[in-house]
């Protein structure tokens, strides 16, 4: 299987703190990827490394073969941040026709597409700042798909979600995984890990253990994912 | 480069500031009102001088015919008192900004009497201004001999009809406010676009949506160029509406070409719109940009020739002047709409290469600090 994200011994300090600690990851396309592990134990810091934002201190980073940052790459990549950001006094359609512009699709075509996919047609021309929380994540999200990606980084989209949003979120992200398209996605809930193809259990920058939901469990004989990662992080002397 | 982009990024500058009134207002209104303002305080002061005379020589000299003219030429009041201790009460009350005695000089035989004058002394821009006219008058009438003096009052000419005066540029009309208009033109410009894209970009980089936009493949060129367009719509919109307020509230005088002047503010819209940038990586909020503003804008204010002439100040100062683009904008500004400097002029291609090299600076800055986002 082709590999989407190839990282090897991928070190970030940044002065005498280490957020990435020797991470060695493929990630195959066409699956959804859990980044999982409490805030602060790395998982931005690694998004921003496959973005090429961030340059590893040491190792490498390379996505569909090429070394980040690439401005093919990222013309291919789709990223929502874990803060919204967004235009707030510009509405969804401007916000995500911005992007659009950016990443050079053509506009109408996929903006209102993906407006109408994430649920917002009848807010589309609302100022930012007037749509609810769970709205903002939509049009959040919606910038990040309106280019179509092959590779998306979502950090954290689901915080303080409710869950029918959420539960809409995950279906959406499957239906892209049907589409080839690979996605990463950063989460420190427990329940949603198991509905990721494949799990990336993360502590104190350390990557603790690679594998599906149902290997990472039986593999130390817990019964619940959660003990599962306390077991790992035990184990890496935490 | 894609123009794409930056027609995007451009866009959605003017597109953010069209939903926000309040900053619309405050970039047009505002200095449309001060200008207005210093116009109106300008005038004013000059205008509403008023001065007492006393002569008690025996044989009046030339004085006070003198100082009439000068006065009513100037469209001062002079009101003659006939004693000193009038005079005296009428400056305390304040009813004059100052009063002239002329007293007999104690030897017999010398035709020059002693001058005293009294100032009110509270306006320093008035007493400087009443000394002027005052010592002009005395030194005048001490070359003439009554005799000399010649009958105006038939013809109506004043003092200076004495003194051939020919206008190189400008001329009689010519005011202080046609003076301050120009530089504040270009001073409203820096400090609004220098304000407005240290504050979005930071908000930019605070939102989360300058991550976002480092991710797209926008280069660093077509985001900077993208905001340069888009704040140098609200320069030129801003720069409009103060003309416009110049020329049909306070009248100013102008003789140069409009052209060049909306050139001028361009360029400076460009210099600020890349030292809001490169400084707002140095502010973590709001409030810490806004502090930019003593550092950066008021120094400038001071020294670069808006309202304090660089050829007056300290050398050392005058050196600090030079090393701000305001200084080179002012110069420009003033060449053009007071001395009708075209293109070919080589003072205006001086102060506007100077310009261009100041822009020039900051955008190199502004895209060393955007590239090392990337690091």
């Amino acid at each position: 299987m082709e590999s989407a994200v190839v990282a090897e011994g991928v070190v970030k300090s940044f002065g005498p703190i280490r957020a990435v600690e020797d991470v060695t990851l493929h990630v195959d396309a066409g699956l959804t990827y859990g980044l999982l592990g409490p805030s602060g134990c790395g998982k931005t810091t690694l998004i921003r490394l496959i973005l090429g934002t961030l340059r590893p201190s040491k190792g490498s980073v390379s996505v569909w073969g090429q070394p980040v940052p690439s401005r093919a790459v990222l013309s291919e990549t789709g990223y929502m941040p874990q803060d919204t950001g967004l235009y707030m006094e510009l509405s969804a359609r401007e916000n995500v026709g911005f992007f659009a512009r950016l990443y050079g699709c053509r506009e109408q075509d996929n903006v209102d597409q993906v407006l109408e996919l994430m649920e917002l047609s009848h807010r589309a021309d609302s100022p930012v700042n007037t749509l609810s929380g769970g709205m903002q994540r939509r049009v959040s999200l919606a910038c990040a798909l309106v280019h179509r990606p092959r590779l998306l980084l979502l950090d954290e989209p689901t915080v303080g979600v409710d869950p029918r949003l959420r539960a809409a979120f995950w279906s959406h992200f499957h239906h892209l995984n049907e589409a080839g398209t690979t996605i990463i996605v950063s989460s420190h809930v427990m329940d949603e890990a198991a509905r990721c193809h494949r799990l990336v259990l993360m502590r104190d920058g350390l990557l603790l253990s690679e594998g599906t939901p149902d290997e990472l469990q039986r593999s130390v004989g817990a019964r619940s994912l959660e003990e599962a990662f306390l077991i790992y992080a035990e184990a890496r002397g935490g | 480069m894609d123009k794409g982009r930056t027609w995007a990024i451009a866009l959605r500058i003017v597109r953010q500031f069209r939903r926000d009134p309040r900053t619309l207002a405050l970039i047009v209104i505002v200095p449309a009102l001060v200008l207005s303002l210093v116009g109106y305080l300008l005038r004013s002061t000059e205008n509403s001088i008023s001065l007492a005379a006393v002569d008690e020589t025996s044989t009046p000299g030339p004085m006070l015919t003198l100082l009439e003219r000068a006065l009513g030429q100037a469209g001062w009041d002079l009101r003659v008192l006939s004693t000193e201790e009038e005079a005296l009460a009428a400056v305390d009350a304040g009813d004059v900004g100052g009063a002239l005695i002329l007293k007999a000089s104690g030897s017999e035989g010398t035709a020059a009497p002693n001058v005293r004058l009294v100032l009110e002394g509270s306006n320093p821009q008035k007493s400087q201004a009443i000394r002027r006219v005052v010592s002009q008058v005395v030194m005048f009438a001490g070359l003439i001999s009554p005799a000399q003096l010649p009958d105006t009052s038939a013809t109506g000419e004043g003092v200076s009809g004495q003194v051939e005066t020919t206008y190189v540029h400008g001329g009689p009309q010519f005011d202080t406010v046609d003076f301050q208009a120009p530089p504040l033109i270009g001073f409203f410009a820096f400090f609004f676009v220098f304000l407005l894209t240290a504050v979005s970009f930071l908000r930019e980089r605070t939102g989360g949506t300058l991550e976002r936009l480092m991710v797209t493949p926008a280069r660093r060129a077509e985001v900077v160029l993208g905001y340069m367009l888009g704040f140098s719509v609200l320069a030129v919109l801003q720069a409009v509406i103060i003309l416009l307020v110049a020329l049909l509230v306070l009248n100013i005088n102008y003789v140069g070409n409009l052209g060049i002047v909306f050139l001028i503010v361009i360029t400076l819209t460009i210099a600020a719109v890349n030292l809001g940038i490169f400084l707002s990586t140095f502010a973590r909020n709001e409030l810490q940009a806004i502090q930019f503003i003593p550092l950066v804008i008021v120094p400038q204010g001071l020294l670069s020739g808006v309202v304090w002439q660089i050829e007056s100040m300290p050398r050392w100062l005058q050196g600090v002047a030079h090393a701000m683009p305001l200084t080179y904008s002012n110069q420009a500004l003033r060449g053009v709409m007071l001395e009708a400097q075209g293109l070919t002029s080589g003072d205006l291609l001086l102060n506007f290469g100077v310009l261009l090299v100041f822009a020039a600076f900051f955008v190199l800055l502004s895209s060393l600090t955007l590239r090392q986002r990337m690091d």
